[in-house]
């Protein structure tokens, strides 16, 4: 089985062996990171964390818009590891996972993937 | 007339009952960074006692991350003369995690305690549901909406349990055309259901996209059903006066054929009423968009909640964003009357601080009191949209005020004996929402 390493930022650097086939958030809860998590099944983004560094595998998440995932958005529920990476976790990591749409409008391309328009 | 069961004769005995003396608030920590349970909080509503005006209980969810939100009772006033039923059960489902926890608030009414757990994974194996919003109680069972599927693609669908809350299935035989759901309320005397629509649980649960209501992915349309049938017979398409169709109230007297509903984004009041054989609607209530002096976009009202008094005499509605309550006279449903208006929090800035105070969210759940003379109000929404539209309430949490309403010649005043700051729990920032009263409340007893 193909393991790969999870440095958290936020928790001073503190690094975990995931393996590549299960979700992020149970494998780093049964290791004890206390991580925030709702729906479990990738629509909520209750448990987003930013990643920094690396690579995952999100495509059962249906929560994120476009810009969340340029901004490094995962959802740790549904995401899995196929690199070593890098993560902040917790609402902690979420200075640009929400933003007031009267102040600040998606761009087309920016929405979700299902209604998104090709980047011009 | 007295009889055995849950509840009051009539709209106009519930008037007549004992004030409150407590009343249960959800509080929630999903969303707010601080890893703990979301809580039902007794909060002491009796201005004789020493602990007027703060939670004197908090029971906390077995597990983290369920979103409490709306909450349901067991039984109510449709159950008023069945001796074998008694108001003792509150429901709280939760919006993320698909548990409904059934809360004893009967034993000792001042410290609820948990009963039992139905668990979100087995209302998904069993009926494919996800994403609880409305509890209502039909006689001695118990129906929910669900916004999603397990999935959370809308349109979802009716959870029915019996008395002893056990899943009995789906309640409603088809959900017909219907796109999607939320609130429901039913008069059995004229056969019928309403229901509304917000959105997906995956569309509405990350945070509210605006540019999304443009591409239908939130709602605008009420359903009518058969209510014996458990169908949809007839739906309103509301269009652009009627984005986000969110709370649907009846008339509590069970005669009545008139009812309203808020669309939230649209900010308006939606009215309906039986005409012979004809369901017919308008819009009667319409609050511009204000100009945020820094913003692009205008900013609509957002009127999350509405409510009806027990004497069916006024409506009040909030806007969450603006930061006011209204107070409108409906004694004629077509021509409704502005009588009192409060400014509470809000984007405006016109009223940031409360009885000392500082407000983050504006108001947005209220319940009103049987007589009609005191609301009391919160100001969260919903985890992920509070994160967007102000930030500031993970750290100062939510507030509950208690505004004085007259009955009689309109009007409405905040207390300002009365303020409960959530930014002060004992875990950290918690944020309240909806309130129930263990005698029943406006939003909850239906008189068959």
């Amino acid at each position: 089985m193909t393991t790969h390493t999870v440095t958290i930022t936020n928790r001073n650097g503190a690094t975990f062996e995931v393996n590549s086939r299960r979700p992020l958030l149970g494998q780093l809860r049964d290791q004890g990171v206390d991580l925030p998590y709702g729906c479990e099944y990738g629509g909520c983004i209750t448990c987003a964390a930013k990643l920094t560094k690396g690579e995952i595998d999100q495509r059962r998440q249906v929560a994120l818009n476009n810009r969340q995932i340029e901004h490094g958005y995962v959802i740790l529920c549904v995401a899995r590891a196929t690199s070593d990476i890098t993560l902040e976790i917790g609402v902690e990591s979420h200075d640009k996972l929400y933003r007031n749409p009267f102040l600040d409008p998606l761009q087309p391309h920016e929405l979700k993937a299902d209604i998104a328009s090709p980047k011009v | 007339m007295k009889c055995c069961g849950p509840g009051y004769a009539s709209p106009a005995e519930a008037v007549k009952a004992p004030s409150e003396k407590l009343l249960y608030t959800i509080a929630i920590y999903t969303g707010t960074g601080i890893q703990k349970p979301d809580y039902l909080a007794t909060v002491d509503v009796d201005p004789d006692s020493p602990t007027y005006s703060r939670v004197i209980h908090r029971l906390e969810m077995p597990g983290i991350g369920d979103e409490l939100h709306h909450m349901g009772w067991n039984a109510c006033s449709s159950c008023f003369d069945d001796a074998g039923m008694s108001r003792k059960y509150l429901i709280l489902p939760g919006v993320r995690s698909n548990n409904l926890h059934i809360v004893d608030t009967a034993t000792d009414p001042r410290a609820p305690r948990l009963h039992k757990v139905i668990d979100g994974a087995e209302i998904k194996a069993k009926t494919n549901l996800s994403g609880p919003h409305t509890v209502h109680c039909l006689g001695s069972e118990i129906i929910i909406s669900f916004l999603g599927d397990a999935k959370g693609e809308a349109p979802g669908g009716y959870l029915h349990l019996n008395k002893e809350f056990e899943i009995q299935g789906r309640w409603e035989n088809s959900m017909g055309d219907i796109k999607f759901g939320y609130d429901f309320w039913y008069q059995p005397r004229h056969n019928v259901m309403v229901s509304s629509e917000w959105a997906a649980p995956n569309t509405f649960m990350p945070g509210f996209d605006l540019e999304e209501v443009g591409h239908l992915k939130y709602g605008r349309e009420l359903h009518f059903w058969d209510f014996e049938k458990r169908e949809p017979v007839e739906s309103f398409y509301l269009g652009e006066d009627g984005l986000l169709p969110l709370e649907v109230k009846f008339h509590h007297d069970p005669d009545s054929t008139h009812g309203f509903c808020g669309a939230a984004l649209s900010t308006n009041v939606i009215h309906w009423w039986k005409n012979g054989d004809t369901w017919l609607w308008e819009k009667i209530i319409d609050i511009e968009n204000e100009m945020h002096p820094d913003w692009p976009i205008p900013l609509p009202g957002v009127m999350s909640a509405i409510l009806i008094s027990m004497d069916d005499k006024y409506l009040y509605l909030n806007n969450w964003l603006h930061g006011d309550m209204r107070q409108y006279d409906i004694r004629d449903p077509h021509n409704p009357k502005l009588t009192g208006q409060v400014f509470l929090g809000g984007l405006l800035g016109k009223a940031p601080t409360v009885n000392g105070v500082e407000v983050a969210g504006g108001p947005q759940m209220f319940q009103l009191s049987l007589d009609g003379k005191r609301l009391y109000v919160t100001t969260s929404l919903f985890s992920t949209w509070d994160n967007q539209f102000y930030p500031e309430i993970r750290t100062k949490g939510g507030v509950m005020v208690m505004i004085d309403c007259d009955p009689v010649n309109g009007g409405m005043k905040i207390a300002e004996d009365f303020i409960i700051d959530f930014g002060k729990e004992p875990n950290g920032p918690s944020r309240c929402h909806e309130a129930r009263y263990p005698g029943g409340d406006c939003t909850s007893d239906i008189w068959l």
